[in-house]
């Protein structure tokens, strides 16, 4: 997060400046993306980021402008992440039928736990990179975007991730 | 709807706005507080032997006591209405006064003990009158402040209820010590905080729906 340019871009859309509001916007917007991309399913991530941008737009006149802009929006943020939560757990859920046809996705389920079990055995900044390139289709140069890491990092980040990847699951594979 | 076209629209609405200010969401919840002591008094709420009970070492340590609770959360409250500020090392603060304050009431405690005398001592009947006018004079600081924190951002929905409740019943303990008839610390103990629990539970259970955003 670039704080001090946050706070002093807030510190103008408080006095009605358009411009900096469309950038503070849009910023935040990639920051958001990247926050929630770690902590929801992918279908999720947009509503959320838009959910705290209303929500930074019909509170900000709660920000103070002497203190730093990021951890007032990572505060809304997390608060909107635990709503989210909330909301998914109360949601209400029909019961399927037993006979329901359905292919089995046993298999793929299984795969996707696995590889989220070793991803979690790296580096942060590795298994978002792949997470954002390898499962969910992104250019390196998105990713490196939504992660704040250049396009080259991001790259050694793949390719250094991948390898461990490998190392790891190769392990696995022996201990099974 | 896309973010880019949400942003536009954002920025399309988006108008001048004063930011919050802590001094002076503190003022206007000192007004409602002090407007209503005011009128309490000015339609003889108040105790006729006020000049002499105010000599009670009972009667300084319930204004004392509820005073500075009322305060003292009521600045919480008001700083948990900011996002970024945690409000669970503050509540851990508050227990510790609210214990203080019960347990040096009741060393002042000098009448007798066993069942039959507590029971006396207790008196529900004026009791749950009491709890019941605490309740009432709790409601002008509480919807003061439910509004501020639904103006604010409150992100502790389970925490700063809990302050605005505690803040708003000890202003309305504090301010019916005034005409309260009872000075024994263990009548005062119970009934006092069944009042005051009574508007820390409503604010807990009913705030979030309100102040929720």
């Amino acid at each position: 997060m670039a704080d001090d340019h946050w706070r002093v871009l807030m510190m103008a859309a408080q006095t009605g400046d358009a411009t900096a509001y469309r950038r503070l916007l849009t910023e935040a917007s990639s920051w958001l993306k990247s926050y929630y991309s770690r902590r929801l399913p992918p279908s999720m991530v947009d509503d959320a980021a838009q959910e705290v941008l209303l929500s930074v737009h019909t509170k900000r006149h709660t920000y103070d402008p002497t203190k730093p802009f990021g951890p007032w929006l990572a505060a809304i943020a997390r608060y909107k992440w635990i709503d989210r939560l909330r909301a998914m757990r109360d949601s209400a859920t029909e019961e399927l039928p037993e006979d329901l046809p359905a292919r089995d996705h046993a298999e793929a389920v299984q795969s996707a736990h696995v590889l989220e079990a070793l991803l979690s055995r790296l580096k942060p900044a590795q298994a978002n990179a792949i997470r954002l390139v390898k499962i969910e289709g992104l250019s390196i140069k998105e990713a490196s975007e939504r992660l704040d890491q250049t396009i080259a990092l991001v790259k050694v980040n793949i390719h250094r991730g991948l390898r461990e990847l490998s190392t790891l699951a190769q392990e696995e594979g022996h201990e099974a | 709807m896309k973010l880019d076209s949400l942003i536009d629209e954002l920025t399309e609405d988006l108008a001048p706005v004063r930011p919050r200010r802590l001094w002076m969401d503190s003022v206007i919840v000192a007004l409602i507080a002090a407007i209503e002591l005011a009128l309490l008094f000015a339609v003889g709420f108040a105790r006729l032997d006020m000049h002499r009970m105010m000599t009670q070492p009972t009667m300084s340590w319930r204004l004392a006591s509820f005073s500075l609770i009322a305060v003292v959360s009521g600045w919480l409250a008001i700083r948990s209405f900011d996002p970024t500020y945690s409000v669970r090392g503050s509540l851990r603060w508050l227990t510790l006064i609210v214990a203080i304050c019960v347990v040096s009431g009741l060393f002042l405690n000098g009448a007798p003990a066993g069942i039959v005398s507590i029971l006396d001592r207790l008196d529900w009947k004026s009791g749950v009158q009491c709890a019941s006018k605490i309740v009432a004079l709790s409601v002008p600081p509480l919807v003061g402040l439910a509004l501020l924190g639904r103006r604010g951002a409150p992100t502790d929905m389970r925490r700063t209820p809990l302050l605005v409740g505690v803040s708003a019943a000890a202003w309305g303990a504090f301010a019916f010590v005034f005409s309260c008839p009872f000075n024994d610390p263990l009548y005062i103990v119970v009934w006092y905080g069944t009042g005051c629990g009574l508007v820390t539970l409503v604010s807990r259970y009913m705030l979030p729906r309100f102040a929720r955003w």
